[in-house]
């Protein structure tokens, strides 16, 4: 009975000869793998993300026109498909991986504690997945804010597709006191959650070399606290500064003719 | 005039106690008087177990063989640390001196659903067995010693296979590790035979079938917490688990092994 009836896709992936693709996606190292590519692609993006988002301390006018540059772009939404595959990606395989982890060890120890010297309290890669999961409701909530714009409780100004007044929009979340804090947790749990990723990342890609790896170290360890702090300081400061300098006086240049 | 031997240490020992694989287990606390600070871990629970002998209770079960550090059998959770808490040793090294009067001691098996519980202390790691008998090895019979110069070996590749061949397969590092992994003791492996010309023939169809064997056996994965270095009696580097995954990779995506 079973010979006669082939499951097309397994003939599939048979006619293709795609089996060890199969293989190593199923396997321990091999998702490890695709966790670090995915990771290590998405710091890309934190890269460009922070450095768009530093305009803001240049004031509406600057962090206007970058916005207004970017979407107009034609490529945005084949980045945002990517981004959003990547993030996809990045969550199944740590889901499936921390399941995995944990059954390996149902009955815990009575008493466990590290042989590593000058260990902190809980350090970051005891808890990568609870870090990741922080930081994924924080990019939920910032993509309902400032992506699709779901705040009725804010005075958002209207919107115009192709002058965003994303400063503005920026200032009002940042300046509810109970979004700024949001802000700023999520943020610091994406540091943490780099502090021990970024590094990892690379012997995960089997990049771990005499020659190499202390700079890797200290790059990751420098990109975490970049990042983290970077992103940080835009909850901490701009509702600040923009309440020093009112935005609804600068913006009044007219549209370009 | 030598000084008087000062008095032994008093012990409180919290053993796992476990009667087969089965049952569910529990610790037990026993009370330990004047033992010697010269003792080995291991002669000190040789010390309990006549106790427990003449008192017509049965005996901890623990493995251990050679005793000097060399055959991997001896491993026990000490105080929440896989062979106590000195780097680079096995329990059978670990001696009575680096523990207080009065001091209480957590005995526990290692934990990992690959190393399931015998009785006591004694954990089943034919898991291991089974990783090498998917590929950690060479086939070719090399015969005996060879003549020393008809094989050339680069020193740098010697020392590397020779630091990885220190591996004694202890599981110390399943132990530690918190998603109870053996990428170490793989890589150890994989590394040692990859490294050298013997081995090199196979590394490919032996790197595949050893991860799949050890993902087939119900060990985690790894998070790089570098828990597995520093518990490894034998020092082996985590730099191993990069060659691993490295090894992994180029088998997966460069080679013609299906």
């Amino acid at each position: 009975m079973e010979t006669g009836s082939a499951n097309p896709q397994s003939s599939l992936t048979n006619r293709l000869n795609l089996g060890w693709l199969g293989r190593m996606l199923s396997s321990s190292v091999g998702r490890k793998f695709v966790m670090g590519v995915t990771g290590l692609l998405l710091c890309g993006f934190l890269i460009g993300h922070l450095a768009g988002n530093l305009l803001l301390f240049g004031g509406p006018e600057a962090f206007d026109a970058y916005a207004t540059w970017i979407h107009n772009q034609e490529f945005l939404p084949l980045i945002e498909l990517g981004l959003l595959l990547l993030f996809l990606a990045h969550i199944y395989l740590a889901v499936v991986v921390t399941i995995e982890n944990r059954a390996a060890r149902s009955k815990r120890y009575a008493v466990k504690h590290s042989k590593q010297a000058g260990m902190p309290p809980l350090p970051p890669h005891n808890w990568m997945f609870v870090s990741g999961a922080i930081v994924l409701g924080f990019v939920l909530l910032h993509l309902a804010d400032l992506r699709i714009g779901l705040r009725p409780d804010l005075a958002f100004p209207e919107w115009d597709e192709h002058h965003p007044r994303m400063y503005e929009m920026t200032v009002a979340v940042l300046s509810n006191p109970l979004s700024r804090v949001v802000y700023i947790i999520g943020t610091i749990f994406l540091g943490l959650h780099l502090s021990h990723g970024a590094a990892s990342a690379f012997r995960s890609l089997g990049w771990d070399h005499p020659k190499y790896t202390p700079t890797i170290r200290l790059m990751s360890w420098l990109f975490a606290i970049v990042i983290g702090v970077g992103f940080c300081s835009l909850p901490i400061l701009i509702p600040e500064l923009a309440a020093v300098a009112p935005p609804e006086a600068k913006i009044v240049t007219p549209a370009e003719p | 005039m030598i000084a008087p031997a000062k008095s032994g240490l008093n012990l409180t020992l919290k053993v796992w106690r476990q009667s087969n694989r089965e049952a569910s287990g529990e610790f037990k606390t026993y009370e330990l008087s004047n033992i010697s600070t010269d003792m080995s871990f291991l002669e000190m629970l040789d010390v309990l177990n006549q106790q427990l002998i003449s008192r017509g209770e049965e005996p901890v079960a623990f493995d251990h063989d050679c005793r000097e550090g060399i055959c991997g059998m001896c491993g026990v959770m000490i105080n929440g640390q896989p062979h106590g808490p000195d780097r680079n040793v096995t329990t059978c090294q670990l001696h009575m001196r680096r523990f207080r009067d009065g001091d209480t001691i957590v005995i526990e098996p290692w934990r990992a659903e690959a190393f399931p519980v015998l009785r006591d202390l004694v954990v089943d790691r034919t898991s291991f067995d089974r990783i090498i008998q998917q590929g950690g090895f060479v086939s070719v019979n090399t015969g005996s010693a060879p003549e020393a110069n008809s094989l050339p070996v680069p020193r740098v590749k010697q020392e590397r296979a020779m630091d990885a061949a220190a591996c004694i397969g202890c599981g110390a590092c399943v132990a530690a590790c918190k998603n109870a992994s053996a990428m170490l003791f793989v890589s150890a492996k994989v590394s040692h035979l990859s490294h050298l010309p013997q081995g090199g023939g196979e590394r490919a169809s032996r790197v595949l079938g050893m991860i799949g064997q050890m993902d087939r056996e119900g060990f985690g994965a790894c998070t790089n917490t570098g828990e597995c270095e520093a518990a490894c009696p034998a020092n082996i580097s985590l730099w191993n688990i990069a060659v691993l995954n490295r090894e992994y990779i180029r088998a997966s995506l460069a080679s013609n092994v299906q």
